[in-house]
C-alpha cells in the first residue's frame, strides 16, 4: 500500500518528539532544574547558615549519614511501610474495583463515597484520626469499650503505632488504587472473557487466566505509582506521631526533614536523598523492566 | 452460560458485590459522619466522653468564611486543582502515547521524569523558591499552576501509558490506512479509547493538586494561600481548633456531592467504553 | 468571581504600589495575634502605613520562613522570631540589628523582663529582636480542689502536711499521687493527677524540662558541656515515667499539649505542667469544663522560659516602616491595651499594673512565673537537639531505652552539636 512511505521511522520519531515536548517543557522548568540542584548539592558542604559551594566534599556526605546512627532504622521503617500499605491498599483496592465493576446500580453513589476520603489532605487526615483515637476522649476507644474491648493506646503503644499509621493511611488513600485499577477493569475487552466463560471456566478461572493477565500493565503502574508515593509519606507522620513512639515510625522523609530544617545541613539531606532517589529507581527500573516484557 | 443455574443462586450472586461494597462504603462513612457531627458541635462536645446529644449548630461553618479566608483558600485551590489538571491531562496524554506507541527517549526519559518526583518535596522546595523568586512567580496563581502542573505530569503520563498498549494498535493502524494521519489517529482512535483512563487521570490529579501541602506553603503568600494551608492553620498555640477544623474539612468533601449529576453521566460512560470496541 | 479575581489582583497591586506602604508581618496563630489585629486600624490612622499580617501554625513556619530569610528579597517587612531559631537566625546573619534604632528614637528597652530580653531580644550583646509574647511554662492546677475543705483534711490525714497551691516538687508530686482516683470503681483511674505530653520530639522536650529543672538539674555548665545526665536527669525520668504511668491517662506517652490540654479541659486532671498562656483557653466555656477553676503555680526549680520577639529580616523590603509598626506595637498604650484583652505580656510593669491586675488576678503568679522562668540551650542547634533528646526521652519513658543509656546518648548528641557550634572547646 501507498502508505508505507509515511512510515518511516523518522516522521514517527520526530512525531513521538513532538507530542513529548510541550511536556518535558513544563517539567523542566520547574521539577528538573531541582532534581539536578539536589544531585549537585549532595556533594558539597552546603548548609543553610553558609548557602555557598566552596567546599567540594566529593563522597563524604554519603559517608558521614550512615554515621548517624538511626538511618538504618528509619530506612527499615520505611520498607516495611511501603510494603505493607501497598499491599494492604492493592489487596482491598482491587477486591472493592472488582465489585465496582460488577454493579449496575448505586455505581455512581459508591464511587462518590469513595472519592470523599481523598478530599481531605493528609495532615487533616492526621489530625481527625488523632481525634477519634484519643486514648481517653476518643470515639474509637469509646466505641469499643462498650463492646467490652480494652482501650488501645493506638499512639503510645510501640507495637500498635505503626499499624494505627498504616490503617489510616490505607482509610486515606485506598480509593486512590480503587480509581485506578477500576479504570483498569473498564477498559478491558468483554470478548476473552466472554469466550472464557463459554467454554466452561468458572468466574475464579477466568479471573486468574483472563482478566488478570490482562490487567497487569496497570496493575503494575498502579503499584509502581503508590509505592513512590508511600516512600513520601510525611505529613501523616509528621501530625501523628512524629517519628514515635521511639523510633517506631520514624519515616525517611521525615529523616530527611530534620536533616535539611533542623540539623540546617542540606548537603547531608541531599546525599539522602539521592540514596534514595538512586534505590526508587532501581526498583521503578525492574518493575518497568518487567511490565515491558507483558506488552 | 451457565443456563442451568436457578434464579435464587443469580440474585445471591449479584448481592454479594453490593454487600461488600456496602460495608466498604461505612467503614468510609462513618468517621466522616462523626466528623459533620463534631463540626455541629463545638470543641468541649468534640471530646465529652460518654458523648452526649448536644444541640446541633452552625456557628462553625459560618465562622470559617467570617473569620478565616475560608472562601479565599477555596477559590486559590480550585483554580490550582481545575487549572493544573487542565493543563497537565492534554500534555501527559500527548507524553504517554508518545512514549507508548513511539518509545520517545527509550527508557531513559521516561525514568529520568518518573525520578523527578521521586525525591521528597523538602529537598526540591529551597531550589525552587529560588527559581519562582527570581521569575516572580511567588504568591501568584501561575506559580502555584505550574508547580503543580509538575508535579502531575510524570503520574499521569505513567498511568497514561497502560491505557495507550493493547487493541487500541490495531484500531489506530486500520485509521492510518484509510488515510487518517498520526495525529488524527491518536486523537480520534487512541483517546477515546483510552478515556476510562483519562478520567482515572483527570481525578487523581485534581486529588494532587488539591492535597498537596508544602509548595503551596513555601510558594504562596496570604493571597494565594491553598486549602491545606489555610486548614493547618487551625492549629494554634492553645491546641487544634477541631471543631473549626471538622467543618472546613467538611466544606471541602462537599463539592463531590455537587458533581453527583456529571459523575452519573460520564462515569457509566466513561467506564463502560471498553465495551463499546 | 470576577470580583474576587479584581481585588485579588489589586492587593497584589497594593502591595507593590509606592503610594501606600504596606508592612506584611508573619505571625503565628496566637490570641495575641488577633489583638494586634484589632488595633492595625489605629496604626493606619496615625502613619497612613497598611499592615497585612499572615497568620500560619507554628509547625509550618520555621518552613516558610527559611527560603524567605535566606533569599535576597523575602515577602515579609516583620516576622515574630520563637527563642528556638534565635541564635539559627542570628548566626546566619539573616536578623537585622536594631541597636541603632533603638538609640536614634529613644526606645526603653530595660522595660522588658530581663529574663525574656535575654531569651528573645539581645544575642551577645546586640539587638536583634524586641520581646513580642511570652509562653513560659507552670503547672496548671484545679484551685477549686485545693480550696475544698474535704480534700484539705484528707490530704492532711494521708500525709501530714497542708493541701496548698505547691511550692516544692515534692509536695506536687504528693499532690499528684493523691488526686489519681478511680472514682467509679471499676479498677481503673479516672481522674488523673496530671497530665504528660510524651510524644517524640518538641512535646516531650519541653515539660520534660520541668521536671529537670524541679530536681535541681541543669541543662549544660557555662563551660557549655552537658550536664543532664545527672542523678538528677535520672529521677526527672523516673518521675515522669511514673506520672504516665500510674497518675496519667491512658495513651499520655503519645500526647502533645493539645490531647492533654483536652484531658484538663473536660476536667479529668487535677494538673497540667505546661505553657502559661494555656490558662486563659481553659476559661473559655467552648472548650472547656472547668472554667473559673484553673490556676496557675510556678514550676519548682523554675520553669521553662519561652517567649517570641519582632524581628527585622535582613531580606524585608520596607525595613524603615517595619520599624515604625515594631515601635509603634510595643508602645506603652498598645502593650496595656493587649495586656488588659488577655495577651502574654513580656513587659515588666504590665505585671504591676492595677488596671490588668483587676481584670486578670493571675497576673502576679504569671510575673513570679517569668521572673524565676529557666531558659532552655539556646544556640545554633537547639531544635536538633530538642529532637534528639524527644527521642531518647520518649525511648526512656516507653520503656524502651534505659534511661541513663538515653540521657547518655542525648547528652553526647548535645556535646556534638556545642561543638559544632562553636560554644564547647
Amino acid at each position: 500500500m501507498t502508505v508505507a512511505a509515511d512510515r518511516l521511522p523518522s516522521l514517527d520519531r520526530r512525531f513521538g518528539w513532538a507530542m513529548t515536548a510541550p511536556g518535558l517543557l513544563a517539567l523542566s522548568l520547574v521539577v528538573l532544574f531541582p532534581l539536578f540542584f539536589a544531585i549537585f548539592t549532595s556533594g558539597f558542604e552546603y548548609t543553610l547558615l553558609h548557602r555557598k559551594y566552596d567546599t567540594f566534599v566529593w563522597l563524604d556526605n554519603y559517608r558521614s549519614i550512615w554515621s548517624e546512627g538511626y538511618l538504618g532504622q528509619s530506612l527499615w521503617v520505611t520498607t516495611t511501610f511501603v510494603v505493607a500499605v501497598v499491599l494492604l491498599e492493592f489487596l482491598i483496592g482491587f477486591t472493592v474495583a472488582l465489585m465496582l465493576n460488577a454493579v449496575q446500580r448505586f455505581k455512581d453513589v459508591y464511587y462518590l463515597i469513595l472519592l470523599m476520603p481523598l478530599l481531605i489532605n493528609p495532615v487533616v487526615v492526621g489530625l481527625i484520626w488523632r481525634m477519634f483515637l484519643h486514648p481517653e476522649l476518643g470515639i474509637v476507644n469509646y466505641v469499643l469499650s462498650l463492646l467490652h474491648l480494652g482501650p488501645v493506646n493506638w499512639l503510645g503503644d510501640v507495637r500498635v503505632a505503626f499499624w494505627t499509621v498504616v490503617l489510616v493511611d490505607i482509610w486515606h488513600q485506598v480509593s486512590f488504587m480503587i480509581v485506578l485499577l477500576l479504570a483498569g477493569l473498564a477498559s478491558l475487552p468483554r470478548e476473552p472473557y466472554e469466550a472464557a466463560r463459554m467454554d466452561g471456566a468458572s468466574i475464579v478461572q477466568a479471573f486468574f487466566y483472563v482478566t488478570l493477565p490482562l490487567m497487569r500493565p496497570v496493575i503494575v503502574v498502579t503499584l509502581l505509582i503508590r509505592m513512590i508515593f508511600a516512600v513520601k509519606t510525611f505529613d501523616l507522620i509528621f501530625v501523628m506521631t512524629r517519628g514515635g513512639p521511639g523510633t517506631s515510625t520514624d519515616l525517611i522523609s521525615y529523616f530527611i526533614y530534620r536533616s535539611a530544617f533542623y540539623g540546617l545541613d542540606l548537603g547531608k539531606a541531599s546525599a539522602i536523598s539521592v540514596v534514595l532517589l538512586l534505590v526508587v529507581l532501581a526498583l521503578t527500573g525492574y518493575l518497568y523492566r518487567y511490565m515491558r516484557s507483558l506488552a | 452460560m451457565s443456563a442451568g443455574l436457578a434464579a435464587p443462586s443469580r440474585t445471591l450472586r449479584g448481592l454479594v458485590p453490593h454487600l461488600l461494597l456496602i460495608a466498604f462504603s461505612a467503614s468510609i462513612l462513618l468517621p466522616l459522619v462523626w466528623l459533620l457531627r463534631v463540626a455541629l458541635t463545638d470543641k468541649l462536645t468534640a471530646y465529652r466522653i460518654p458523648p452526649e446529644l448536644a444541640p446541633l449548630r452552625l456557628d462553625n461553618f459560618v465562622e470559617i468564611f467570617v473569620h478565616y479566608n475560608f472562601s479565599a483558600y477555596f477559590l486559590n485551590s480550585i483554580v490550582a486543582a481545575v487549572g493544573s489538571t487542565a493543563i497537565a491531562l492534554p500534555l501527559a496524554t500527548a507524553m504517554a502515547y508518545a512514549f507508548a506507541r513511539h518509545n520517545t527517549g527509550g527508557s531513559g526519559l521516561r525514568l529520568v521524569v518518573l525520578a523527578s518526583q521521586m525525591l521528597p518535596p523538602v529537598i526540591l522546595v529551597l531550589p525552587m523558591y529560588s527559581l519562582f523568586l527570581m521569575a516572580h512567580l511567588l504568591n501568584t496563581w501561575t506559580g502555584l499552576l505550574l508547580a503543580h502542573l509538575a508535579i502531575n505530569i510524570p503520574f499521569l503520563a505513567w498511568i497514561l501509558i497502560a491505557f495507550f498498549q493493547g487493541d487500541v494498535e490495531q484500531l489506530e493502524q486500520a485509521a492510518r490506512i484509510d488515510g487518517a494521519t498520526r495525529f488524527q489517529a491518536f486523537l480520534y482512535v487512541a483517546v477515546p479509547v483510552a478515556a476510562p483512563g483519562l478520567l482515572a487521570a483527570g481525578i487523581l490529579a485534581f486529588i494532587l493538586s488539591w492535597n498537596e501541602f508544602l509548595f503551596a506553603l513555601i510558594l504562596t503568600g496570604k493571597a494565594t494561600n491553598t486549602l491545606p494551608v489555610g486548614l493547618a492553620g487551625f492549629q494554634t498555640q492553645r491546641g487544634v481548633d477541631i471543631a473549626l477544623l471538622s467543618a472546613a474539612t467538611v466544606v471541602t468533601i462537599l463539592p463531590v456531592l455537587l458533581v453527583l449529576p456529571f459523575m452519573r453521566r460520564y462515569l457509566i460512560k466513561g467506564l463502560s467504553l471498553g465495551a463499546l470496541k | 468571581m470576577k470580583r474576587l479575581l479584581l481585588t485579588a489582583g489589586l492587593s497584589l497591586a497594593l502591595g507593590t504600589a509606592a503610594q501606600a506602604t504596606t508592612v506584611h508581618i508573619l505571625m503565628e496563630n496566637v490570641p495575641d495575634t488577633q489583638f494586634v489585629k484589632d488595633q492595625l486600624p489605629e496604626f493606619k490612622a496615625k502613619t497612613g502605613i497598611d499592615v497585612d499580617i499572615e497568620a500560619i501554625s507554628y509547625i509550618d513556619m520555621h518552613s516558610k520562613l527559611v527560603p524567605q530569610l535566606s533569599s535576597p528579597q523575602g515577602s515579609y517587612d516583620a516576622i515574630v522570631v520563637d527563642f528556638y531559631w534565635v541564635a539559627e537566625f542570628t548566626q546566619a546573619g539573616w536578623l537585622m540589628p536594631l541597636d541603632d534604632l533603638i538609640k536614634r528614637d529613644n526606645v526603653d528597652t530595660n522595660v522588658y523582663l530581663p529574663a525574656l530580653m535575654n531569651l528573645v531580644g539581645r544575642v551577645n550583646g546586640v539587638t536583634y529582636m524586641l520581646p513580642f509574647y511570652n509562653y513560659s511554662m507552670g503547672i496548671i492546677y484545679r484551685k477549686d480542689l485545693v480550696a475544698d475543705p474535704k480534700e484539705q483534711a484528707a490530704f492532711k490525714a494521708k500525709y501530714g502536711i497542708d493541701l496548698k497551691i505547691p511550692t516544692t516538687w515534692d509536695e506536687y508530686q504528693k499532690q499528684v499521687e493523691f488526686f489519681s482516683r478511680d472514682t467509679n470503681g471499676d479498677g481503673k483511674l479516672d481522674f488523673f493527677g496530671t497530665v504528660n505530653q510524651g510524644q517524640r520530639g518538641d512535646c516531650i522536650s519541653m515539660q520534660w524540662s520541668n521536671y529537670l529543672y524541679a530536681n535541681g538539674g541543669q541543662y549544660h555548665n557555662k563551660d557549655w558541656k552537658a550536664t543532664f545526665n545527672s542523678p538528677a536527669g535520672i529521677k526527672a525520668i523516673e518521675d515522669y515515667k511514673t506520672d504516665i504511668a500510674k497518675h496519667g491517662p491512658a495513651g499520655a506517652e503519645s500526647y502533645c499539649f493539645d490531647e492533654a490540654s483536652n484531658v484538663f479541659g473536660q476536667g479529668k486532671a487535677y494538673s497540667f505542667v505546661t505553657f502559661n498562656i494555656l490558662l486563659s483557653g481553659f476559661s473559655d466555656p467552648k472548650s472547656s469544663q472547668v472554667v473559673g477553676k484553673a490556676d496557675i503555680a510556678a514550676n519548682p526549680g523554675g520553669g521553662l522560659n519561652g517567649g517570641w520577639g519582632w524581628a527585622i529580616p535582613n531580606s524585608s523590603p520596607e525595613k524603615d516602616a517595619a520599624w515604625t509598626f515594631i515601635k509603634w506595637i510595643e508602645s506603652k498604650e498598645t502593650v496595656k491595651k493587649r495586656a488588659l484583652e488577655g495577651g502574654a505580656p513580656t513587659q515588666g510593669w504590665l505585671f504591676d499594673d492595677p488596671e490588668i491586675i483587676a481584670k486578670r488576678p493571675e497576673m502576679p503568679q504569671l510575673k513570679v512565673l517569668v521572673a524565676t522562668a529557666q531558659e532552655f540551650p539556646t544556640f545554633t542547634y537547639t531544635v536538633d537537639f530538642v529532637e534528639s533528646l524527644g527521642r531518647e526521652l520518649n525511648l526512656a519513658v516507653t520503656g524502651q531505652k534505659d534511661a541513663k543509656q538515653a540521657l547518655d546518648t542525648a547528652a553526647s548528641d548535645f556535646n556534638k552539636l556545642a561543638v559544632k557550634a562553636g560554644l564547647q572547646k
